[in-house]
């Protein structure tokens, strides 16, 4: 079953460490580098999460994940080396605008914070079953009601992705016209949002009606199925 | 957290509104739209079952988009929440019964959306949204010398208001043709 998530099949001892572990890192070190917004702090996060990755053999894909915050990270350069409001020591002139050294520091410092937070949070997604993560998270004491409903956005965001394939098909081919004018496409997204959401909602019901069969609504104690290693306090 | 408190058909609600959120987001891209329109299963589900259960949506569609795509939705959750709760309210408050003030509630969510984002932008990006329309336009402010927190408002209102505006009448589209029968499904009182 195809499942949302970033997971990554190795064998690193990064893999297997506990879930709630690698959370608990990923959290850390980014408050940390919130709070203490300096150069060193950032370089030393980012390279110890970028370490780990490594370690974890997962760095192909978090460059891919840096990939994505690539324009951000050029537009804050640009805008605070122009317009920080510490603006002060003109650095250089580029096409008559002028760069200075207080702003592209600063933006150093957010692009550094920024490239440490999807690391961090990248050894956490790349290397961890996300069924591993809540399982963990449930043992630990999280409602089993908000692990149900985590597990099961994983499992219907995919599905709900193939539906709405499908039904752009099926629009298509009663004559939907996906181009033109703003006012038609918005028609359409109108003609396909519509059976999407009716159909996921009448599927909601006999889903709901299916759990209470098996006993979701049971108050007892839940057992587990797997096991995970953990060094001891 | 969620024991007791909500039933099974409404637990089952929360991720069918995250995944709308997606589908959304996906038509809009297939479209070629320049929207997200990636918020209305959030407030469809507030419409349905009140405020709390389109914040809860809200926040686990930012949480799980935040974990499995790009970590700095995560830090928007708090927006998200806000449209759930907005929406939910206003809908308690009867704000969807007719064709104008549902457009006044679209309007409403747009700002209370806008006014969450601020100060999100200023404490993590400096004002700076991503947005490139949006960047522009808070680039060009800040060089007239204006105010860190107005042009950030302004750079995240021009994002957002025609997109949840127009997520907030589609919401409402779809919510008034769905058969009563299942609209009493997911109420929870």
């Amino acid at each position: 079953m195809r499942v949302l998530g970033l997971y990554v099949e190795r064998d690193t001892p990064v893999h297997k460490l506990a879930p709630f572990t690698k959370l608990m890192y990923a959290v850390t070190s980014t408050v940390v580098t919130f709070l203490f917004p300096s150069i060193t702090v950032g370089i030393l996060f980012l390279v110890l999460s970028v370490f780990l990755n490594t370690i974890a053999r997962v760095l192909k894909h978090l460059i891919a994940l840096l990939m994505v915050v690539s324009v951000l990270s050029i537009s804050i350069f640009l805008i605070q080396g122009m317009f920080y409001v510490g603006n002060y020591t003109p650095l250089f002139s580029l096409l008559r605008l002028t760069f200075y050294k207080e702003g592209l520091l600063r933006a150093v410092v957010l692009v550094l914070r920024l490239f440490n937070m999807i690391s961090a949070f990248g050894i956490l997604m790349l290397t961890t079953r996300p069924s591993d993560l809540i399982d963990d998270l449930v043992r630990r004491g999280l409602s089993p009601n908000v692990g149900y409903v985590i597990a099961s956005v994983l499992q219907i965001v995919p599905q709900m992705l193939s539906t709405a394939t499908r039904i752009i098909d099926a629009q298509r081919s009663r004559g939907l016209e996906m181009n033109g004018s703003f006012h038609k496409r918005f028609k359409a997204f109108l003609a396909l949002i519509g059976p999407l959401v009716l159909g996921s909602l009448l599927e909601a019901r006999e889903r709901a009606l299916a759990l209470e069969i098996r006993g979701f609504e049971a108050r007892t104690k839940r057992t587990f199925l797997k096991d995970f290693s953990e060094s001891k306090r | 957290m969620l024991r007791g408190k909500f039933t099974t058909a409404v637990l089952v609600l929360i991720p069918v509104a995250v995944g709308i959120n997606y589908a959304g987001k996906f038509f809009a891209e297939a479209l070629k739209l320049p929207l997200w329109l990636d918020s209305i299963g959030t407030i469809l589900a507030a419409m349905l079952a009140g405020p709390v259960v389109g914040a809860l949506s809200g926040a686990f569609n930012n949480i799980i988009y935040g974990l499995t795509a790009g970590p700095f939705s995560l830090v928007y959750a708090l927006t998200s929440v806000g449209i759930g709760l907005s929406a939910g309210g206003l809908h308690r408050s009867k704000m969807f019964e007719n064709m104008l003030r549902t457009i006044l509630s679209g309007l409403i969510i747009a700002l209370v959306a806008t006014a969450i984002s601020v100060p999100l932008n200023v404490v993590f990006w400096q004002g700076q949204t991503g947005n490139i329309w949006g960047d522009t336009l808070f680039a060009f402010l800040r060089s007239k010398g204006i105010n860190v927190w107005i042009a950030s408002f302004f750079d995240e209102l021009i994002v957002d208001l025609i997109d949840k505006f127009l997520s907030v009448v589609v919401a409402f589209a779809i919510f008034r043709s769905l058969p009563k029968t299942l609209i009493y499904t997911f109420q929870r009182e």
